[in-house]
């Protein structure tokens, strides 16, 4: 019986070739990972998750390249007609995947430009959620109600983006309709007072209290209050019911939309007449079932 | 009573230590190798407490810990940010005048372990307000507070929530400075006791112009009558001989920032 030679089907220089590379990606990779890690836990250490972020991803896509070079140079692969050919390679390619190339470049753009950091709350076309990640191809956001979502960078560089936590403080404004019948100096001082002792509201900037409109069934006011960015939910949340439980303890009404019937002068009720009792009408209205 | 509440306590002599200050009522006890430490501010639990039990609306909190101590240490502190101290009338200071003032700030109340100072809970003895101190794109976060700034103080009743900050300020400009808020970076500050009242050090504030930073030095110099052995707490962050920065409000005056 004959002996299972591999020498017999390759050579000897293509099996060590093959253990070389083995060998070179078994200790490559691994130093490539542990160098990412690294430079992602000092660069969040000392700066921000955003900048930890991007020294894992440069030291990553690096090794990744060098890695690829050293092994085509093991196999033997010349790199010189290969960069030679990238040319028209890259044509051909760059139609092929003119979404993914799209993506990418928009994705250096927003590396350069930072309209937004990892770790920054954003709006993308209504859809809010905190930055995870920003990919070579795509951007990755956790929305509060914890679904991921994945939005192509180029369609983040087209269109409008807000970032909600960009800036150190942020307005919240509530809208405040008050009935006609109110002293708006009364009702201007309770709201001052409401925000003075809410614990989220931050006495400078000064809350502003703005006369919006003269409704169709409210006087509506529009009460300006600061507050850290990272406490505007609990401001938004806290205040309104504060200004209710204020306005229900002074006795300010906040009307609900009604219309009011005139007939002829406003000064006289509308009149009306009972023209039959109500049993005389159920029995009409029997009869005429019947 | 004022004088019975700063220093260390034993909580197992007794059932429960109750201290009342400014706002801030505490109930303190050791129960089951544990300390509990319950509080609550005048607004939140109105009319009489008992002293020995809080008010049901009020909750425990326990702190477990190596060897059961229950010695604690209870120390004023400088609020943990800065303030911004509005003046409530305005002071004008003429041109090239050197003026003393006091500001009557309210304290913080520290309960660390007596063997380790292993901090438990620090609170105001009374709620302040937050504000901002810079644009709306930058700046930092400080309490609020409201001063008389008073040029003597010897008429006034000492309260044990207040502590005592006597400010110089020199106006070095050709124009008349309006003292009406500033920062107060207080975590640069000691306490002192004399007398049932609380003292801090000087601070001293030269005011050079509005296009110029005005100088902020803590010159730890202390108020008359006043030595190093009254010290009851440390500043929380050490003092360097000179500190610049900026310190008369002149934001916020842009009305198109922030209206629109």
């Amino acid at each position: 019986m004959e002996i299972f030679n591999i020498y017999n089907y390759v050579s000897e220089e293509v099996v060590f070739q093959f253990i070389r590379v083995v060998l070179i990606i078994a200790v490559t990779l691994p130093i490539v990972f542990i160098l990412r890690n690294w430079a992602r836990s000092f660069f969040t250490k000392k700066y921000s998750t955003h900048y930890g972020m991007l020294a894992g991803k440069v030291v990553f896509y690096s090794g990744m390249i060098i890695l690829i070079i050293t092994i085509l140079g093991q196999m033997g692969i010349s790199l010189a007609p290969l960069l030679a050919g990238a040319g028209i390679v890259g044509v051909a390619l760059g139609f092929a995947s003119q979404t993914s190339v799209s993506n990418i470049i928009s994705g250096l753009f927003l590396i350069a430009e930072q309209p937004f950091k990892v770790d920054d709350i954003i709006n993308v076309n209504g859809t809010i959620g905190i930055v995870m990640s920003i990919d070579v191809l795509s951007v990755k956001l956790r929305t509060f109600d914890n679904m991921f979502v994945r939005i192509p960078n180029e369609m983040i560089i087209k269109t409008e983006v807000i970032n909600l936590t960009r800036f150190p403080i942020r307005r919240f404004n509530a809208k405040v309709s008050v009935a006609y019948r109110e002293d708006i100096g009364k009702v201007r001082e309770i709201l001052m007072e409401v925000a003075q002792k809410n614990k989220y509201s931050l006495s400078e900037p000064e809350p502003q209290i703005i006369f919006e409109a003269f409704g169709t069934s409210s006087i509506d006011l529009d009460f300006r209050i600061w507050a850290q960015v990272n406490e505007w939910i609990h401001l938004k949340n806290t205040i309104q019911e504060e200004i209710k439980k204020r306005f229900d303890e002074e006795d300010i009404e906040i009307p609900f939309p009604h219309v009011s019937l005139y007939a002829g002068s406003e000064s006289k009720p509308l009149p009306i007449e009972m023209v039959a009792k109500a049993e005389n009408l159920r029995n009409e209205a029997d009869e005429a079932d019947n | 009573m004022e004088n019975d509440i700063w220093g260390t306590v034993s909580l197992q002599d007794r059932d429960v230590h109750f201290i009342d200050i400014g706002d801030l009522r505490l109930w303190l006890k050791y129960k089951d190798s544990e300390i509990r430490i319950a509080y609550c501010y005048r607004d939140e639990a109105r009319g009489e407490v008992d002293e020995q039990e809080p008010p049901k609306e009020v909750r425990w909190v326990r702190w477990a810990h190596k060897n059961g101590h229950d010695r604690v240490r209870i120390l004023p502190a400088f609020a943990d940010l800065p303030l911004i101290v509005q003046s409530e009338y305005s002071l004008k200071v003429s041109p090239h005048t050197t003026i003393q003032v006091f500001s009557r700030i309210p304290i913080w109340i520290t309960i660390a372990l007596a063997h380790d100072d292993y901090l438990l809970l620090e609170l105001p003895a009374i709620k302040m307000s937050k504000t901002w101190f810079g644009t709306p794109i930058e700046g930092e976060l400080c309490y609020h507070t409201m001063t008389k700034a008073r040029r003597d103080l010897s008429k006034l009743k000492p309260e044990p929530y207040l502590v005592s900050c006597p400010i110089t300020i020199s106006n070095k400009s050709p124009g008349a400075l309006d003292f009406e808020s500033f920062c107060f970076r207080v975590e640069r500050l000691g306490i002192y006791k004399h007398d049932g009242t609380l003292w801090a050090d000087e601070t001293q504030i030269t005011y050079h112009g509005e296009e110029h930073h005005s100088d902020v030095i803590m010159t730890g110099k202390l108020p008359e009558g006043i030595d190093k052995q009254m010290q009851l707490t440390k500043p929380r962050k050490q003092i360097h001989a000179s500190l610049t920065t900026r310190t008369f409000k002149r934001l916020f005056e842009d009305a198109d920032i922030l209206g629109s």
